[in-house]
This record gives structure tokens, C-alpha cells and sequence, in this order.
């Protein structure tokens, strides 16, 4: 399933664009957010709680919850349900609280 | 709510709690603690959590000295459940005009005259604490390995929780409304919830101090005046030290749970109790502090709030009973570090109280040396 209607966000979708999930290779479109390409790749496991590491999908969906922090071009705390997606970005699964040195 | 008590305590922040429990431990029966609203919702909750000895004050030293060791064994002394997240990174305290180096000198030298093994730093030096520090513009730094960080609700919780065990009585969301002074002498305090006849009050309420000093009608040498500070995202754990300096006004250090509190006064606060938050101070605290330490360009800033700092005209606390009205003890004008003083504050208010000798001498820090003009000033504040 694609995200396409969202209560605060707009989702035009452009023309399709690759980029990577822990170093693989998915499709998405210019237009949407990370959240929605990882969605609809069928990523539902975004980020883990930080005591007890059990898995945490997309919850708010609107950049509030902190449930969907993900490391985006190295940068840690990416909260990808509001960020665009962009061609090339390199996404990946962040480990612990981010490292920003 | 109670009726009487053998000593009434005005605040539940650390001091007022680290009080009750030394009164309680030295098998004074009736101690009660009464908050207008929670445990440590005033400057103890609201301060950068961090305990330093590095001061230029004997006082300040002796008494810091004392607390941090005591802070050391607190959570097993308070048989304390919880985490008092107490951890011992250090102060960089890092100077930037000449005037501040040689100050240094000078406190390093009072420092290690008091046992205090404090170091003066070459800016070299102070990057194999903080790797990442920004020397530009900086001359020299201090450092002490024992100074660090004390999370303040656990620490004042623990307190609570020991003072209680031992039969004292905490009331909070209780309101002081007034004190009944007779012929000189206490004999109770009037609150939104009742009566309590005392004639032992302790006036043990951070930044509100002087409208408790107003109703046994003293003036006290005191004001208070807002300090705002700010809290960003946890991170990985990359800063060990509180890094912290006088001369370009900033403290900050990285909390156990991964987040950076920071904070800086403002020289043009007015006197009041507001507590309220600006912008202003979120622009100039990030732009100082990214300077100063650069990879927190890439933290992002999460909240802020603000709190009283409780101010003497010698920046260190006035302790002890007063001259005009027996039975009323001072614990006020921590100037921005009560917190890291309670070990200090809770047992020599106790012993004065009781009629011992203090473990640490308290006769220069009693109200009367602002009448003498005897001060001795405390140049290490932020």
C-alpha cells in the first residue's frame, strides 16, 4: 500500500527515483516522503526503543513521536515521515541514539 | 495536615529535604517540609544538574568538597531504590581573557590548598579532554575529574524518601501563607491548608526566600532573577565533562540519558520571579555553544525552561538563625548552586539548628557579614 493522502503534508507525486535501504537498492517516487517509499517497499520496522530494542514502525506520521528516527546521508534523527525523499538518498536502520561526531 | 511541629521547613527543593532528613537522622521527632507545590518544582528541578568544587571562595571549595563526597555514597547513605545518575566527568572550565587566566592561577591555588585536586590546563591539554573543543580565542582551561553531574529529582526524591523513613512529614501542594511571630520569637506558620505551631522555621525556599523573610518582616540581602537553559536530543554518549565558562557566559554538559543541557545568564534580567522562556536566549545559547564545542551543530534543540537563581551580593549563601527573630533559621542565596551544595547545607542547618558545633564553620556565611561589610566575593558564577 502507497501513502497518498496525508492531513498535513502534500504527496504530488513526480517522477520515479532510486535509493537506499541499508544498502540496498528501492524505488520511490519525487514527491513523497521517506516514510511513504519505505512503506509501500514494505518496511514497516523503522526504529528500535532504546531500552529494550523492540522494533517501532510509523506511528504519528506527522513528525512528533520520534518513533520513526532513521540515520538519512549519515545524518542521525532523521524523523523520515515528514522528510522528502530524494534520488540517491542513502537511509539506513540507526543503532542506539545517533552519533554525531 | 499537622498541628504542631518542633521544626517547620520552608521548601521542598534539595536544601529543604536534605534539611528535614539530617534533623530527622539526629532524632528530632516533628520535622515537617511544606511545598506550595511538587518536590524540586522550583530551582533544584529546573538547574543544569551539575556538582563542581572548582570555586574561588573558601566556603564554596569546603563546602562543595564535603557535598561531592558525600554525593559519592548518597544513593547507598539514602538506601535509595532509584538512580541518582551520578557520574564524575569532570569541569573543563575554560578561560578567554587574561584577566580570567590569572584568576585561575589564583583558584587553582585556593583549590588545591583545600585538598581539591584541580588542574591548570594548556588549551593543548584541554583537547585531550574535549578532543573537539574549539581553542580559538581561548587562553587556558581547569580541570577536576571529580566534579560531574546528579540528576536533581532523583537526588531530592532520594532525600525525601530517607527524611520520611526516619518520621518526618512532607507536605506538599501546601502553601505558606504567613508566619506568626510573637514577642520576637517564632511560634507557627499559617497555610492554605491549616495552622502549624512551631517555634523552629526554616526558611528553605530557593528563589522565593524574601517573601518568606517579608513575613517575619526582614528585608533579606537577597534577590531573585531568571536563568534560562535549554535541553537537545539525546545522542550517543560523546562529551564526558561539563565544559564551562564564566567569560563567554555558558555551561554545558551531556546528561547520562544523551541529551546536552546548557544554559547562560543574562546581564540584563530584571529582578523579578518571572520564569518565564525567550527566543533570545535560544539564538545567543546556540550560537555560543556551536562555537565553542562545533559538533553540536548537529544535535537538534529539543525544549527550554528557565529558573530562579537566588542571589547574595557575595554570590555564596547566607546560613543561620537571624538576629531579630529567634527560631527563624536561613538556608537562601545559593546564587545558581544550591543543588550541588545540599549535602553541606542539610547538616550544618541541622547541627546549627540543634545547637552543635557545624561540621563545617558556618560564622562566615551567617546574614550579619552584609551589616559588617566583611565580603568576600565569589568570582566563579555563571
Amino acid at each position: 500500500m502507497r501513502i497518498e493522502e496525508h492531513p498535513i503534508l502534500n504527496f504530488k507525486r513526480g517522477k520515479k527515483i532510486r535509493f537506499f535501504f541499508n544498502d540496498q537498492e528501492v524505488e520511490g517516487f519525487e514527491g513523497e516522503t521517506i516514510a511513504a517509499a519505505l512503506h509501500a517497499a514494505g518496511v514497516k520496522s523503522l526504529s528500535h526503543s532504546i531500552e529494550n530494542h523492540r522494533p517501532r514502525g510509523l506511528f504519528c506520521a506527522i513528525g512528533n513521536c520520534s518513533s520513526c528516527l532513521m540515520e538519512v546521508n549519515e545524518e542521525p534523527n532523521v524523523r523520515i515521515c515528514v522528510e522528502e525523499l530524494k534520488d540517491g538518498m542513502k537511509v539506513k536502520t540507526q543503532k542506539g541514539k545517533g552519533d554525531i561526531l | 495536615m499537622v498541628k504542631t511541629a518542633d521544626v517547620v521547613i520552608i521548601g521542598g527543593g534539595i536544601s529543604g529535604v536534605a534539611i528535614a532528613y539530617n534533623l530527622a537522622k539526629k532524632g528530632i521527632k516533628d520535622v515537617v517540609v511544606i511545598e506550595k507545590n511538587y518536590l524540586a518544582s522550583g530551582a533544584t528541578g529546573r538547574c543544569g544538574a551539575g556538582i563542581r568544587q572548582q570555586w574561588g571562595t573558601e566556603m564554596n571549595c569546603r563546602m562543595s568538597k564535603y557535598s561531592c563526597e558525600a554525593f559519592e555514597t548518597l544513593k547507598e547513605d539514602l538506601d535509595y531504590d532509584g538512580d541518582i545518575e551520578f557520574k564524575q566527568g569532570g569541569y573543563l572550565i575554560i578561560s578567554s581573557t587574561e584577566k580570567e587566566h590569572e584568576q585561575f592561577k589564583k583558584n587553582i591555588a585556593l583549590q588545591n590548598s583545600l585538598g581539591i585536586q584541580s588542574k591548570l590546563l594548556t588549551l593543548d591539554e584541554a583537547k585531550e579532554v574535549v578532543p573537539f573543543l574549539n581553542t580559538d580565542g581561548l587562553i587556558s582551561a581547569t580541570f577536576h575529574q571529580k566534579d560531574g553531574h546528579l540528576n536533581p529529582f532523583h537526588t531530592t526524591q532520594a532525600y525525601a524518601e530517607a527524611a520520611k523513613r526516619l518520621g518526618a512529614q512532607i507536605h506538599t501542594f501546601t502553601e505558606v501563607t504567613d508566619i506568626i511571630v510573637e514577642n520576637g520569637k517564632i511560634k507557627g506558620v499559617k497555610t492554605n491548608r491549616g495552622d502549624i505551631a512551631t517555634n523552629v522555621v526554616v526558611n528553605a525556599a530557593g528563589g522565593y526566600s524574601q517573601l518568606i523573610g517579608n513575613m517575619v518582616g526582614l528585608e533579606l540581602p537577597v534577590f531573585s532573577e531568571r536563568h534560562q537553559i535549554l535541553v537537545t536530543e539525546a545522542v550517543e554518549p560523546i562529551l564526558d565533562p561539563m565544559v564551562m565558562s564564566f567569560s563567554l557566559n555558558l555551561y554545558c554538559q551531556q546528561v547520562p540519558h544523551g541529551g546536552f543541557i546548557m544554559g547562560r545568564g543574562d546581564e540584563g534580567e530584571p529582578r523579578d520571579l518571572r520564569i518565564t522562556s525567550g527566543w533570545h536566549f535560544v539564538e545567543e545559547m546556540t550560537k555560543t555553544i556551536t562555537r565553542v564545542l562545533p559538533p553540536l551543530k548537529n544535535v537538534r534543540f529539543l525544549r527550554q525552561w528557565a529558573g530562579l537563581y537566588n542571589i547574595t551580593p557575595d554570590r555564596q549563601p547566607i546560613y543561620g538563625p537571624v538576629d531579630e527573630v529567634e527560631g527563624f533559621y536561613l538556608a537562601i542565596g545559593f546564587s545558581g548552586h544550591g543543588f550541588m551544595l545540599a549535602p553541606a547545607t542539610g547538616i550544618v542547618i541541622a547541627e546549627s539548628i540543634i545547637g552543635e558545633k557545624t561540621t563545617l564553620p558556618i560564622d562566615m556565611l551567617h546574614i550579619n557579614r552584609f551589616k559588617e561589610g566583611n565580603l568576600i566575593f565569589e568570582p566563579s558564577v555563571v
